[in-house]
């Protein structure tokens, strides 16, 4: 069921799953994943710390072998070969740049390794340092003089000096300040959009993968609860944990038609909890309308958080774009929502 | 202004008195070897390098010299190996048992050195091995190990192990990782493994005296000439030692520091 939408791409698959899952002693991290990654996306993993999604790119770059279930690179199986012998490269969530050695020697370890002469090493090193925006002068410097967003470059440069066919990604992005990381968020997704090759990201946020992929995976307690485009993933997220993981949401308990948080009843067309967004929250319009009283206001600049609580005591989020200094705290006002706003999940 | 002169000079005083107190004892024994006369008493009448003659003359001064040195020597090697696996086990990997590895590998640098030096002795004629400098090897490294092991394992939490699985991922052999990232971290801590192992072995009186049979090390010697056949050749073999192990240490260094300045610009 979840490769359906791989196929669909129309590109042939480079890395397979098949029941691939890995327990430590009784504690099973990832329970089996089955899921086909077509050449040249890039795919996001996205959960909560501890549900397994470093365990699951460790089982895809063969640092770890798997319990059970089978991997495939282009068809061949690949499950028992060592991670010093795929042709992937993993980008390290703590870098990993060996830094008792200078740039240059960081993004030619992988050609040493394999042999090559030093010169064509130091050419391919300085091609590689201007693919990722380093000045060719960096060659010579010890990588503990680089700044964090540069020792991001040297260790990406680093990966593709190995030539791999699929990029791992184990959150690196995770120690950089905000500004930073938007940056190289953006690069990421340009350099993977020149070099055309496979990437599989992992992060806890789900906003950085909406930025930057083709498809999103979400995992909850090692297992893939859902795959699809970011648009998928934010249109129909498939249970609470999902929606939630979206940023702040409503979330409301459905009993028989009517939502016992507002007191209002609601056409339901079979769901247990409807998710409402905050950005549908809005004062004065809406199919369905109830009084809420402000209970803090949060300006964010280009918008503005009001929460909220109905008349039965329940808390609620409503957005509203610019800032508003209007909906004083302690103050009551009618907010609605549109009945087609509403997604409705069963867990 | 006047007060902060005098704090000043409070200061400079004490390091003179603490360096004073340092140094003072060394020098005395260059002294002691100047002399003449079995008698330490200063200034002397006569001032003299006889001592040093005879010394450097002697089979003993020599022999004492090979004696130690073969000791030092095998602690430094079966020390730096056991002490770079035990490192291993004692910091990289977490397994079953590893607590009280850790503390009952510490635990023979809490006994008190004589003790162990006696007990060694008993278990080694208990079960009818004779005391020789090969004993003492034994007795050396059962003090010696611990301290490596340690002095090791601090470089072993101060790196990033991911730069090992980093090394593997990008197609390094497990000997490549090691030869390319492993080592390299962790040889200062085995440099100062060596050099700790040496001058603890070269130096060690309590368990030699014990243990080294008929076969006696420097320190022994020293020890019991000083105690009852005193002539200012005990001074001059002992100064005659420190230089020995000073240029022992500092040639290591320097073997370091060109083997290091060899490798960076080639790269």
């Amino acid at each position: 069921m979840m490769a359906e939408t791989a196929t669909q791409s129309g590109r042939p698959v480079i890395l397979s799953l098949a029941g691939l899952s890995k327990s430590f002693g009784d504690m099973r991290a990832v329970k089996p994943v089955t899921l086909d990654i077509p050449e040249g996306e890039f795919l996001t993993i996205v959960g909560p710390s501890g549900s397994g999604k470093s365990t699951l790119v460790r089982l895809l770059a063969g640092l770890e072998a798997p319990t059970e279930g089978r991997l495939k690179l282009r068809g061949e199986d690949i499950t028992s070969i060592p991670a010093n012998r795929r042709p992937t490269a993993m980008v390290f969530q703590s870098l990993a740049l060996f830094d008792h050695r200078s740039v240059g020697q960081n993004i030619e370890f992988a050609m040493k390794m394999k042999g090559v002469a030093p010169d064509a090493r130091k050419t391919r090193a300085l091609e590689l340092l201007r693919l990722v925006r380093l000045p060719e002068s960096y060659y010579d410097r010890p990588v503990t003089q680089c700044s964090g967003g540069e020792k991001q470059r040297v260790a990406l440069a680093r990966a593709f000096a190995s030539d791999p066919e699929i990029l791992f990604f184990d959150e690196p992005l995770s120690a950089i300040d905000y500004r930073l990381r938007k940056t190289l968020e953006v690069e990421l997704k340009e350099l993977h959009q020149r070099t055309g090759r496979t990437f599989v990201y992992i992060t806890h946020s789900l906003e950085e993968a909406m930025v930057m992929s083709d498809r999103i995976a979400i995992m909850q307690a090692g297992e893939l609860v859902q795959i699809g485009t970011p648009a998928e993933i934010y249109g129909r997220p498939a249970n609470r944990f999902v929606a939630s993981f979206m940023g702040e949401v409503n979330i409301l308990a459905v009993e028989g038609a009517a939502f016992p948080d507002i007191g209002r009843p609601i056409e339901n067309p079979g769901g247990a909890y409807a998710v409402l967004r905050p950005e549908d929250l809005q004062p004065g319009t809406g199919d369905i309308r109830a009084e809420f009283k402000v209970t803090q206001r949060l300006l964010l600049g280009s918008r503005t958080h009001l929460h909220l609580e109905s008349a039965t005591g329940a808390a609620f989020v409503s957005e509203i774009g610019g800032t508003v200094e209007a909906f004083a705290v302690g103050t009551t006002h009618e907010f609605g929502f549109a009945r087609d706003s509403v997604v409705w999940v069963d867990t | 202004m006047t007060q902060g002169h005098r704090l000043a000079a409070l200061r400079t005083l004490w390091i003179v008195a603490i360096l004073a107190f340092l140094y003072i004892p060394i020098i005395s024994v260059v002294l002691a070897s100047l002399a003449n006369t079995r008698y330490m008493r200063f200034p002397h009448r006569i001032w003299t390098v006889d001592a040093y003659r005879d010394a450097l003359g002697s089979f003993t001064t020599w022999q004492l010299h090979t004696i130690s040195l073969s000791i030092a020597l095998s602690v430094v090697l079966i020390s730096t190996l056991l002490g770079t696996l035990g490192a291993v086990a004692f910091a990289r990997y977490d397994w079953r048992g590893r607590g009280w590895f850790q503390r009952l590998l510490v635990l023979p640098i809490f006994f008190p050195q004589p003790v162990l030096g006696l007990a060694l002795l008993l278990s080694f004629t208990a079960i009818g091995i004779s005391p020789s400098w090969k004993t003492a090897v034994v007795a050396h490294l059962v003090w010696i190990v611990p301290i490596v092991t340690l002095v090791i394992s601090v470089r072993f939490f101060g790196y990033d192990v991911a730069q090992e699985e980093a090394a593997y991922d990008l197609g390094a052999s497990n000997l490549q990782v090691f030869r390319e990232v492993t080592m390299p971290q962790i040889w200062p801590g085995v440099f100062s493994g060596i050099l700790f192992g040496f001058l603890l072995s070269w130096s060690n009186l309590p368990l030699s005296v014990f243990t080294s049979g008929p076969d006696t090390p420097l320190p022994v010697w020293l020890f019991t000439r000083t105690a009852t056949n005193y002539s200012p050749l005990v001074p001059s073999v002992a100064v005659i030692g420190t230089v020995v192990s000073a240029m022992i240490v500092i040639g290591a260094a320097l073997l370091l520091w060109a083997s290091s300045r060899l490798r960076s610009p080639a790269r």
